[in-house]
């Protein structure tokens, strides 16, 4: 028996709700009137702008101001936004990306105020946040520049470095004059000169980093490699009758320089992509708070400037700024992304409330006694991150076979060097570079990454966002999955199970007068009952007589449900009340769903049970899956009844109720003792040590940012089907990474010892590495081809049963 | 051939001067949001 507070609870259900509509749920059932945010007002201080700001160098009095939006989906949103912007006098200039919801926005102090812009925006129906990490950001997209500028300065001298060296591949000796070969080698050795002292500066640094700290990367031969064979070619150029020949490899030199710059500049565009998500989760907390003045006022404040012990003014539908006691009111609190409690939990004079969760229904004076790091929320914070550290990285496994190899490699490029020596100087230094340049472990660098890359391509393109590209080498050998319940197999959404009413009370009656009501709001509540209300008046064709039934006078009772009057001509008026039981006098129905009441003045008319509506694909996915071979689990925090429902609609036997994130954490680990790999799938913050835990870690699209930033994948769509097409692309990745890996052995093998013996002339170990380089690559790309798995088509036959 | 002598440098300064294309390019971020331009112009005003 379930005794139900309707309001608040659903929030609390559906921790995904983080979209611009939560604080509007949160605030209630009504819908008009969202008052402007007075702590817009605190932006306005010049104090802050430094805190999203810069000012901007040749235009006095103007600021350059980073800004977070939530709610925006696609281009189209940042082309509305934009435009929204530019209409506000004052703003010089805007941009908008639509891929990581972030704005740069131009404002001149003269003419407008931070909260002028951002009430724009708000108007558009979004929410602008400032981006107070917008120093490190810029910085991130200086580095981006100057990476895409280093490729760029590669790939056009490599390309004309080549038209160079063509003469000297198809001609036979004597056919050009030896004026004009050696103005073709100046001209290679003019543009291979940026190449080395700018396209290759990343190495050299790298490389002699790891010489002081005496340790060895891949950077270390190549950067010798490059060095060397810039070198010899140099001299090939300008003193042909010296020790090194006349021959040179500027076309070798560019052409690996090239490819390992794409290879590192692919890399770090997904990294930046990626990001994004990890710095949303800033603006967790709120920015502002309302501390108590000694004479009783409330002086709006920004939250960097709270301290502790001061009595701050928390309303309903904002968040907390720190750890506290609560002075004086009473409410109902949303703590469901840190503790994993999925109903609200009452609050009142003396009890405590943490950092990071919502006031629901009252207004609550609250006392602080921990700020920042000592809270709660940034204690999570800390744990997932720490679960993430140890995790077992592929990249130390390759670096443990690197090092003994790159070791070998130099060693016997000095030994064959040192061996041909005496004879032919000339011919042991080209034996070296042969060695250096064919060993270049280019085509094992590429062999992992540009296969990962080409996966994480096409599961972006098929809404999957790669967080963690080592993660893709452990999806392949995952043969446990765990699912969260809520958000995971369920939807955001409620659906309407059962109606029961009062005797004289059809249920389409009761769902017309309900839904007159419920229109009004954004509560999910309210939007189930009025999406059930439209279904039913749809299929019986009457519509138009739905759409005229709405409540006047609507008024809010905090926790308890909304009251209204329903006016209609010819009938009597009638009061309505829609929310929890003692709200409405209503019997309370055994069973553990749900419960929402509706009343008119003289009692109660009818009560809606409402469940938490399964994904209608869940069912299919998990037949899949288990098809798969891998064995599914179900893992929530939510009370066992419910979390057991909702496994047998789906499918599953193995499901677990009740789990604190710690349990969770447990449970997981007790499987990866047994030898288990698991991938964990789910959302909200509780769940994050959980995700950092596994093996790989799924969430879903609407997931809060924090749990995104720590899964491996992130389901854009918010569908679950993407999970099967993304683990049988994980397992077709490892099968071209272990072809690519296999490939480039057998291609060291071959050729090291063919250059050590000096068969292999320097060009032909460049040639043999670009192209060992380019098969990588290009088999790589055949995972970059659109992802069989889940079609349309099947996803319709899916939702069909 | 003589004219090699004057095309071969030519063609080092045509590479130096399109790099300096491609730096005026990035540097004013031409490349970073590559959809939204082409976006753009789908917009109806």
């Amino acid at each position: 028996m379930t005794q139900v507070n309707v309001l608040p609870e659903i929030v609390l259900a559906n921790p995904n709700m983080q979209g611009p509509s939560v604080p509007m749920a949160m605030r209630g059932l009504l819908l008009e009137a969202t008052p402007p945010e007075p702590g817009l007002a605190l932006l306005d201080e010049p104090q802050e702008w430094s805190s999203f700001s810069l000012p901007e160098k040749n235009n006095v009095g103007c600021w350059r101001s980073s800004v977070v939006f939530e709610g925006m989906h696609c281009a189209a949103c940042a082309i509305t936004l934009e435009d929204a912007l530019r209409a506000v006098p004052g703003v010089k200039s805007v941009q908008i990306s639509g891929a990581s919801h972030r704005g740069q926005i131009v404002w001149s102090s003269d003419l407008t105020r931070p909260s002028q812009w951002m009430q724009a925006v708000e108007r558009q129906g979004y929410k602008a946040l400032p981006a107070n990490d917008a120093h490190t950001h810029a910085r991130r997209r200086a580095q981006a520049r100057r990476m895409v500028w280093r490729w760029s300065v590669a790939a056009m001298c490599m390309m004309q470095v080549m038209m160079y060296a063509t003469p000297a591949y198809l001609t036979q000796p004597g056919d050009i004059s030896q004026e004009a070969m050696h103005l073709l080698r100046w001209a290679s050795w003019v543009l291979s000169l940026p190449v080395l002292f700018f396209s290759c500066a990343p190495f050299f640094s790298q490389a002699w980093r790891d010489v002081r700290e005496r340790r060895i990367s891949m950077d270390l031969p190549v950067a010798l490699g490059m060095v060397v064979t810039f070198v010899v070619s140099t001299l090939g150029t300008f003193e042909p009758e010296g020790p090194f020949g006349a021959e040179v490899f500027f076309d070798s030199f560019t052409m690996f320089v090239f490819f390992l710059l794409t290879g590192r500049w692919l890399e770090l565009r997904m990294r930046d992509r990626t990001a994004g998500a990890l710095e949303a989760v800033l603006n967790r907390l709120p920015d502002h708070v309302r501390k108590r003045q000694p004479d009783g006022s409330w002086l709006p404040l920004s939250i960097r400037r709270l301290q502790m012990g001061d009595v701050i003014k928390v309303l309903p539908g904002e968040a907390f700024a720190g750890d506290g006691l609560v002075l004086s009111g009473q409410s109902q609190v949303d703590e469901a992304l840190l503790t994993g409690e999925s109903r609200p939990l009452a609050r009142e004079v003396g009890d405590r409330v943490i950092a990071g969760s919502h006031n629901l229904s009252g207004t609550l004076h609250v006392k602080i006694e921990q700020m920042g790091a000592a809270t709660r929320y940034a204690q999570i914070v800390a744990l997932m991150e720490s679960a993430s550290i140890s995790k077992p990285a592929m990249a130390q496994l390759v670096d443990r076979w690197a090092k003994p190899f790159l070791v070998a490699v130099m060693l016997a490029a000095l030994a064959s060097a040192i061996y041909a020596w005496p004879t032919d100087p000339a011919h042991a230094v080209m034996v070296a570079v042969a060695v250096l340049i064919v060993t270049c472990p280019c085509a094992l660098s590429l062999a992992t990454p540009a296969a990962m890359l080409a996966t994480a391509g096409a599961l972006a393109r098929s809404g999957v966002l790669v967080r963690r590209l080592n993660a893709l080498q452990n999806l392949a050998h995952i043969d446990t999955v765990i699912f969260d319940k809520t958000g995971t197999l369920t939807c955001d959404a409620l659906a309407v199970a059962h109606i029961h009413t009062r005797e004289d009370v059809s249920a389409a009656q009761a769902l017309d007068w309900a839904g007159s009501l419920a229109r009004h709001s954004l509560h999910p509540v309210s939007r189930a009952l009025w999406v059930e209300a439209r279904r039913r008046a749809e299929a019986a064709g009457r519509l138009e007589a739905l759409e005229a039934l709405d409540a006047q006078a609507l008024s809010e009772q905090a926790g308890q449900g909304v009251q209204g009057l329903l006016v209609r001509p010819g009938h009597v008026h009638r009061t309505l009340r829609l929310g929890s039981a003692a709200f409405c006098e209503a019997p309370v129905h055994a069973g553990d769903l749900l419960q929402v009441n509706l009343a008119d003045e003289f009692g109660w008319l009818a009560s809606f049970e409402l469940v938490e509506a399964v994904r209608p694909e869940a069912a299919a996915v998990m037949r899949a899956l288990s098809e798969m071979g891998l064995s599914l689990k179900v893992l929530s925090g939510d009370s066992p009844s419910a979390v057991a429902k909702v496994a047998r609609t789906v499918g599953l036997v193995d499901a677990q109720g009740g789990c604190s994130p710690r349990q969770k954490l447990q449970a997981l680990q007790a499987l990866q003792a047994q030898g288990h790999q698991v991938a964990m799938v789910g959302d909200g913050l509780n769940d994050g040590p959980v995700l950092a835990g596994a093996d790989v870690s799924f969430a879903l699209g609407q997931a809060v940012p924090l749990a995104q930033a720590k899964s491996d994948f992130v389901l854009m769509g918010g569908r679950l089907d993407a999970l099967v097409s993304t683990l049988q692309q994980g397992r077709r990745t490892m099968r071209i990474v272990k072809q690519n890996l296999v490939w480039s052995a057998v291609y060291n093998a071959a050729c090291i010892p063919l250059a050590l013996l000096g068969y292999l002339p320097a060009w032909a170990a460049g040639l043999g590495m670009a192209l060992s380089s380019l098969l990588v690559v290009l088999n790589a790309l055949r995972l970059s081809q659109a992802i069989p798995g889940v079609q349309p088509a099947q996803v319709a036959q899916l939702n069909g049963d | 051939m003589d004219i090699l002598y004057l095309l071969i440098p030519l063609s080092v300064a045509l590479v130096f001067f399109v790099l300096a294309g491609l730096w005026w390019a990035i540097d004013r971020g031409q490349f970073e949001d590559i959809e939204a331009e082409g976006e753009r112009i789908l917009r109806e005003d």
